[in-house]
């Protein structure tokens, strides 16, 4: 192999091992927090005292981030516990799509990676703020039948009244039964050594994803010709879609994506790094399959197109304002 | 829970092993160090327990879990050795701020990365003729002209370093080779290059010298 070709590969290996041994422990730090919420908070009567009004209970399932910290795989099994639980739609979704980013976890790590652009500790939060109420929004808008995949639908008919629901809408039910008892889905709190156990297989699924990232971004860094990203990270909107594009594929987690925008983040506009750390957090390949638990396909279709255009357009506004 | 506890336990080791050899002054700046020795302890830690752990059943192997660990062992056994040359080449130039209250330095006692610092705040190159010069850094190979000294910054790791370089004017008797780290002796003083004024250094000596253990600075 001619030198300069491997002059640029110790230079990738040598990025990937600075991009993951710099991530890992925000990773673990985000599955022990989520870990945590699971074992010390399990969802309750709490849950009931959700408020349903369509504006306030996505606001409220966003900020409940800053309770429950974890990047969104930790979120998946989160929302869909309060959604099988009787939850308020809007809140669960808020929860789902914001929590992500609106929390400590991975404001501290885009502090970290992003220390001189202190604009992106208050965007980043904010944007995902509104991509999440937009999204709620627009869900709540379907049916549950159309909207929650069906076993999460049977689980969540189950968990509310009788007085709600009809024997038929729950698929089954004692004639004659109460009509107050719904099944407790899921009052009662995990072992610690359960938690922990479930803890390191997330941690262990996550770090796979973490390490694949790592390497694409390691070898776009070192490979991709100057010109290529300088022509396509200076146009504002190109950028933008380009970068929107690599969180797709990426789907690194939100704990630990400011780092790998660091590979990019010299040579792109800054509406397109915020378009990187909006966009991935709700929408990526891998949580397409994590979605498919809490969601039917035409509800995750919708999710894919309105997280899109919403943060193509905060990626405008910010190019805008600041370039 | 077997195989699991020894991915935990290997994953563990890599970033202790990482920690403990100084690799990581290669790769992240001084204040994750640290950060990423303990996250290696805890990782290990929790490794030792699975593995201790008994009465669960096994699981298989998953392929993601291989692909990991293969990962691991090899992060363990490759150590890092880029090429610093490519890295400045494949970055734009804008310098972080300096990590504190900057002094201005007298000149002997100033780094390359703050002389850089220094000539970006100073419009008028020719106040610093004369000035003396002492500095280290790597050779870093240009498409155009010759070779800058330079040395790396970073805010967070390898993935965001940003060149600072100056211009030499190399003697005829010596050829700087790409990535060769250097001390330079010398002066500063003006040269006109494509109508512009620039600041060069003018060697009165120059050492070959090992890289420095930590070669990045904040």
């Amino acid at each position: 192999m001619p030198p300069e070709r491997l002059d640029k590969l110790a230079t990738a290996w040598a990025i990937f091992q600075g991009l993951l041994l710099e991530a890992i422990p925000f990773l673990l730090l985000g599955v022990a927090i989520a870990g945590l919420a699971r074992w010390a908070v399990p969802p309750g009567a709490w849950i009931e005292r959700l408020p349903k009004n369509p504006v306030l209970a996505p606001i409220i399932g966003a900020l409940m981030g800053f309770a429950l910290p974890a990047c969104e795989c930790g979120n998946v099994p989160v929302a869909r516990r309060l959604l099988a639980s009787g939850a308020p739609m809007g809140t669960a979704f808020g929860f789902l799509f914001a929590a992500p980013v609106l929390n400590p976890i991975v404001l501290a790590s885009t502090w970290a990676a992003f220390p001189d652009q202190p604009w992106l500790l208050v965007a980043r939060p904010l944007g995902a703020f509104l991509v999440a109420i937009l999204l709620s929004l627009l869900l709540v808008q379907l049916p549950e039948t159309q909207l929650l995949a069906r076993a999460l639908l049977e689980e969540r008919r189950m968990s509310q009244p009788l007085g709600d629901l009809g024997l038929l809408q729950r698929n089954s039910g004692v004639i004659g039964g109460s009509l107050s008892s719904p099944r407790s889905v899921s009052g009662r709190r995990l072992k610690a050594w359960q938690v922990l156990d479930q803890s390191c297989r997330e941690f262990l699924d996550l770090l796979a994803l973490l390490v694949l990232g790592c390497v694409i971004a390691a070898l776009v860094q070192t490979w991709l010709p100057r010109s290529w990203v300088l022509a396509v990270g200076g146009a504002p909107t190109a950028s933008i879609l380009a970068l929107m594009l690599l969180a797709v594929v990426v789907s690194v987690c939100s704990s630990v994506d400011a780092f790998l925008a660091l590979g990019f983040a010299a040579q792109i506009t800054p509406g397109a790094l915020l378009a990187f750390l909006l966009l991935g957090p709700v929408v990526d390949l891998k949580l397409a399959g994590l979605f498919t638990v809490l969601m039917r396909p035409r509800a995750i279709l919708i999710t894919a197109i309105g997280a899109s255009l919403g943060v193509l357009l905060i990626g405008q506004w910010i190019n805008l304002w600041l370039l | 829970m077997l195989k699991r506890g020894t991915l935990l336990l290997l994953w563990g080791l890599t970033l202790l092993w990482s920690f403990h050899s100084g690799r990581l002054d290669l790769l992240l700046r001084g204040v994750f160090h640290s950060l990423v020795g303990i996250t290696g302890l805890i990782l290990l830690m929790l490794g030792v327990a699975l593995l201790l752990k008994r009465g669960q059943r096994d699981e298989r192997w998953l392929w993601h879990w291989l692909l990991s660990g293969l990962m691991a062992a090899l992060v363990l056994i490759l150590p890092p050795s880029p090429s610093f040359s490519d890295l400045a080449s494949n970055r734009p130039q804008g310098l972080p701020d300096p990590p504190e209250l900057a002094f201005v330095l007298p000149p002997e006692q100033r780094s390359l990365t703050e002389w850089v610092r220094y000539l970006r705040s100073q419009p008028d190159p020719d106040l610093v003729t004369g000035n003396p010069v002492r500095i280290s850094g790597f050779v870093w190979r240009q498409p155009q002209g010759p070779p800058l000294i330079a040395r790396l910054t970073v805010r967070c790791c390898l993935a965001d370093a940003t060149p600072a370089g100056l211009a030499v004017e190399w003697p005829e008797s010596f050829t700087p080779k790409t990535n060769q780290w250097l001390a330079i002796d010398g002066t500063m003083s003006v040269q006109s290059r494509n109508e512009r004024r620039i600041p060069i250094v003018i060697p009165t000596n120059i050492t070959s010298i090992a890289r420095p253990e930590r070669p990045l600075e904040p």
